[in-house]
């Protein structure tokens, strides 16, 4: 008799048991799912710039620990010895240098032009125009030892098709910063 | 008797469901491996972040070429092949760096480095909305013109990236061993 209830109540208790693990297994596997894929999740966020921050025309944003703006985009018509229907971009802008550590900073820095339609164009080697000796680029400005509260001109050049032109509206994205990147409006915005 | 027979048997059918599924059960170089696109020649074969289309192939004993502005005869024991090809950036800028060429047997063949200051030549840098033309060009075996696959990817370890498979068809060889069209010098400072 004694055994029967035991039996019972052990009987119970296993299908309680049971049931809890089941459940249990609703919770388990996603969280399982989301550490296992942790760090790939990590590297995707961390390599991509997915997130626009909109800066409007004539501000400037705080990003990798400097103030950007920008200052001019413009197309350089008339050029010989391009492919056809090809226009340079020149994307010109005027950083004030905040925290000096440029070459942890702005590691990966990329300067890109984004269109309506989300193509993307990173800068050409194709077009080299004549610069000003103060004007670099973003990845030569990482080694100019620019300090504290200097204000540094940078200019990338791109090559964009000529119905993109109207479109297109500059970006800047660093390893520091990622998943978030820069995207400037201009005037007309 | 008639049980024990029907678990045997049901043992068996097991046995031979696993072994099938570990004899199909795909490599992991293949798993991990580049995704084809493919195509033929003069199709656009569209992968991940590029287009090629393959507009021609030609054969020759020689190439010329220019080195530092040294015009120079290159030889071969085999025959180079030319493939003319048109790339274009489908939603961002990038560089296309790797071509081989697989002959009928399966042997392949990278791209050849003897020609590396000329222009049109892998890795090019492709935009959006630009297409650009460029050279791919082997030394091959002559056997090995026939039927032939040129692979183009971006990257060397292109794990999980496409990579465009472009057919290029038959080709006769003539009694001499080489493909009729073959030439005897293709210009390769001309523009492409």
């Amino acid at each position: 008799m004694t055994a029967q209830i035991v039996d019972r109540e052990s009987a119970t208790s296993e299908r309680k048991w049971r049931r809890r693990s089941l459940w249990s297994l609703v919770l388990l596997i996603p969280l399982s799912l989301a550490i296992e894929s942790y760090d790939s999740v990590k590297a995707l966020l961390g390599d991509s710039d997915l997130f626009p921050r909109r800066v409007a025309w004539g501000e400037s944003a705080r990003f990798g620990g400097s103030d950007w703006k920008l200052t001019d985009l413009r197309g350089a018509f008339g050029m010989s010895n391009l492919p056809p229907d090809s226009v340079p971009v020149l994307a010109d802008f005027k950083v004030k240098i905040g925290d000096p550590d440029l070459q942890n900073r702005w590691l990966g820095c990329k300067v890109m032009l984004i269109d309506k339609d989300g193509r993307r164009w990173s800068p050409t080697s194709i077009v080299s125009l004549k610069a000003t000796d103060n004007v670099q680029t973003c990845i030569s400005a990482i080694f100019s030892g620019a300090k504290s509260g200097d204000t540094l001109n940078l200019r990338e050049t791109f090559l964009v098709p000529k119905e993109a032109t109207k479109s297109v509206r500059p970006a800047v994205g660093l390893a520091s910063e990622r998943p978030h990147f820069l995207l400037f409006q201009l005037e007309k915005d | 008797m008639m049980r024990k027979l029907a678990n045997i048997v049901l043992l068996l059918v097991a046995v031979s469901l696993c072994y099938g599924l570990q004899l199909s059960k795909p490599h992991h170089g293949d798993l991990i491996g580049p995704i084809p696109a493919r195509g033929k020649l003069g199709d656009t074969v569209v992968g991940r972040g590029f287009e090629i289309r393959a507009e021609k192939v030609e054969f020759a004993r020689k190439l010329k070429a220019d080195r530092f502005g040294d015009s120079k005869v290159l030889t071969t024991g085999g025959i180079w092949a030319v493939v003319t090809v048109e790339f274009a950036a489908r939603a961002q800028s990038t560089t296309v760096a790797v071509a081989s060429w697989r002959g009928p047997t399966g042997l392949t063949y990278d791209q050849t480095e003897r020609l590396s200051f000329t222009d049109g030549l892998l890795p090019v840098a492709i935009d959006p909305g630009l297409p650009k033309k460029a050279r791919l060009i082997f030394e091959l075996r002559p056997d090995e013109a026939s039927d032939a696959v040129v692979l183009v990817s971006e990257k060397l370890m292109s794990a999980l990236d496409s990579q465009a498979e472009i057919w290029l068809g038959p080709v006769a060889i003539g009694p001499d061993g080489l493909p009729p069209g073959t030439v005897d010098t293709l210009d390769m400072t001309q523009p492409i």
